[in-house]
């Protein structure tokens, strides 16, 4: 004998097992669909957000030919290194007009000595660094001393050491993850170039002879003075340095990148509203559905007594547990997509993209539940208040 | 007791009013048989007597409480406790088996004694001949035994008045018989009976017949 309330609601929700299996599907798409969205967006933005302050200087200088590498680098992580004399730095450096500026080394690892694919390594000056040194700051507040490192998000380490072209490094930090390059790359202190440079000549270095010895950068970043005039200190480079350099502007391609993330996260809010509108329509239908086939049993629960106000809490009830259900189920299969495959639909987008943290997915799921169940039980009320409202007998009627 | 006054019933999209301007007054302990053609309006009167269909005019009073103007608390009183309506058709909940069925209605309003109405339920059953059947589904039941079902279900909180639609029609002999003597047995403890009939058994049993 049914005697408990649960059982008589799952019971109610089972006899019309057909649409209320629909209704569920429904809100489970709808759900998974809007999970999925708020989470590309969050992790558009958030990568967006990391990758403006990465690309924290006015002006970077590269190779002569490297600028299309370079910008790759800075946008997609791609792994690219090019090189140019080191004086060039000492001859920038000190040209009118610049307020501040530091050079980095790229160098590409061996995939085999490390990990499971090729990594960056990333030479910096923490004395002048303004770019990705207050970034490592934000972990590791000491200076890096002898051979230690710190490591991207991405980077696996085992027993506190990194290998690299043979040799063990310890590393004394882990940043926070980006979604940008920053999480598969590997820094040190300038100081330990030559030493890391003997160990990949050891292993087969593809640098040259030339550039080992004359020392090498592979870029200069430059923040000018606010009264200085962008045209006249590059021509004053030029003067200085010749016709070697190419100027990638950092901040502009964060302009052009906020140009994309506003396209493509326009793309998806449409995308979403057309499928989620798509969805409360079906919503409507099967709420319709479900309540004109409850209608006798609605009547005739009326007629044995059953006020209305009772009635319309039991249908609400029944379709909260079927909403709660499909929402949670959906915002769930959506994690099992949208989070193992971060990496891959950041590639698609070709933009920064930082997944969210298990707090703010969990917080995000749970406002998605609540938006979900608000509309599913939203677009019942109306059919819920008619089922109630019609005249027992005309319904009886009617199905007789 | 149950008084009905100039009730005049016209359905929606019908150009026919099914009732017109009709006066009827049900006395404690009768036996009121309606009687008349088809589409003489026999199951619409019940029904708005009964409370579950507004005429366009006119009131239906029970106790000097007339029905349509009252709560849908009120009214949902009347319907658990004293009016007990049996519809033409067997209705049921699918999902349920034929004793949760009588009794599940019940259990969600102010009646906290379950367990007593699980009991009187069933010595109904007995009472009517189908005991052994109070763990089957409707659909598994003949039309003769949903029909019985149906009567108690309607009768369980010994309501003041049963408004019955029918409720042989369709049955055989043996079966028609139990149901009037049940109803019979039913006014005789001081309760009322209104049905709505063709049955010749029905109007022999009944203390009044009215042609509408």
């Amino acid at each position: 004998m049914s005697r408990k309330k649960g059982n008589n609601l799952f019971k109610n929700i089972a006899s019309h097992g057909f649409y209320n299996a629909c209704l569920l599907a429904t809100i489970l798409i709808l759900s998974a669909i809007l999970f999925a969205s708020a989470v590309i967006r969050q992790s558009l933005n958030t990568g967006m957000k990391n990758m403006k302050k990465r690309l924290g200087s006015d002006i970077m200088l590269v190779p002569k030919g490297a600028k299309e590498n370079a910008e790759d680098l800075l946008l997609e992580g791609s792994r690219n290194t090019f090189y140019f004399d080191a004086s060039i730095y000492e001859k920038v450096s000190s040209i009118d007009g610049i307020a501040e500026s530091t050079s980095q080394i790229f160098l590409k690892s061996l995939s085999a000595d490390c990990c499971s694919s090729e990594v960056e390594i990333v030479f910096f000056d923490p004395e002048t660094d303004f770019v990705v040194g207050p970034w490592i700051e934000e972990e590791y507040a000491k200076t890096l001393s002898g051979n230690q490192v710190i490591v991207g998000n991405s980077i696996t380490v085992e027993n506190g050491v990194i290998r690299l072209f043979g040799q063990e490094y310890p590393v004394v930090a882990k940043m926070a993850k980006t979604g940008t390059a920053l999480d598969s790359s590997v820094y040190f202190s300038k100081e330990t170039m030559p030493d890391v440079i003997a160990h990949a000549e050891e292993k087969g270095s593809f640098l040259t002879k030339e550039q080992l010895e004359g020392g090498i950068i592979s870029s200069v970043f430059i923040n000018l003075r606010s009264e200085a005039k962008l045209e006249k200190v590059l021509e004053t480079v030029h003067q200085t340095i010749g016709d070697i350099f190419d100027v990638v502007y950092p901040k502009q391609l964060n302009t052009s990148l906020a140009g994309n993330l506003s396209r493509i996260t326009g793309i998806v809010d449409i995308i979403t509203y057309a499928l989620g509108g798509l969805l409360i329509v079906l919503l409507l239908l099967f709420h319709s559905l479900i309540m004109k086939g409850r209608k006798q049993e609605v009547a005739l629960l009326r007629i044995l007594g059953r006020t209305r106000k009772t009635l319309i809490r039991e249908l609400l009830s029944e379709v909260g547990v079927i909403s709660l259900s499909g929402t949670i189920i959906g915002c769930l299969f959506s994690m099992l997509i949208v989070f193992p495959f971060g990496t891959y639909i950041g590639m698609q987008f070709q933009m920064p993209y930082l997944g969210p943290s298990f707090a703010k997915a969990l917080l995000t799921m749970l406002l998605i539940v609540l938006f979900v169940s608000a509309i599913s039980l939203l677009t019942s009320i109306l059919f819920i208040l008619h089922v109630t409202h019609v005249e027992p007998y005309l319904a009886l009627r009617r199905e007789e | 007791m149950l008084l009905a006054e100039n009730i005049s019933k016209r359905y929606k999209n019908s150009r026919r009013t099914v009732l017109e301007k009709v006066n009827f007054k049900l006395e404690e302990g009768e036996f009121c048989a309606i009687t008349g053609e088809s589409g003489s309006g026999k199951s619409t009167i019940l029904a708005v007597l009964a409370g579950i269909l507004r005429p366009d005019s006119g009131k239906v009073c029970l106790d000097d409480a007339d029905l349509y103007a009252l709560s849908d608390k009120d009214l949902s009183y009347i319907h658990q406790r004293k009016i007990g309506y049996v519809p033409q058709a067997n209705i049921f909940l699918k999902q349920y088996n034929i004793l949760d069925n009588i009794v599940f209605p019940y259990l969600s309003g102010d009646t906290k004694n379950g367990q007593e109405l699980f009991e009187r339920a069933r010595a109904h059953l007995e009472i009517l001949g189908i005991g052994d059947l109070w763990d089957r589904y409707p659909y598994e039941l003949s039309g003769g035994e949903q029909k019985r079902a149906c009567l108690i279900r309607a009768l369980l909180m010994k309501p003041q008045i049963v408004i019955c639609d029918e409720p042989t029609t369709g049955l055989d002999g043996k079966t028609g018989k139990k149901i009037l003597t049940y109803l019979d047995e039913y006014r005789k403890s001081g309760k009322t009976i209104l049905a709505a009939t063709h049955d010749d058994h029905v109007k022999a049993c009944a203390t009044r017949v009215w042609n509408i």
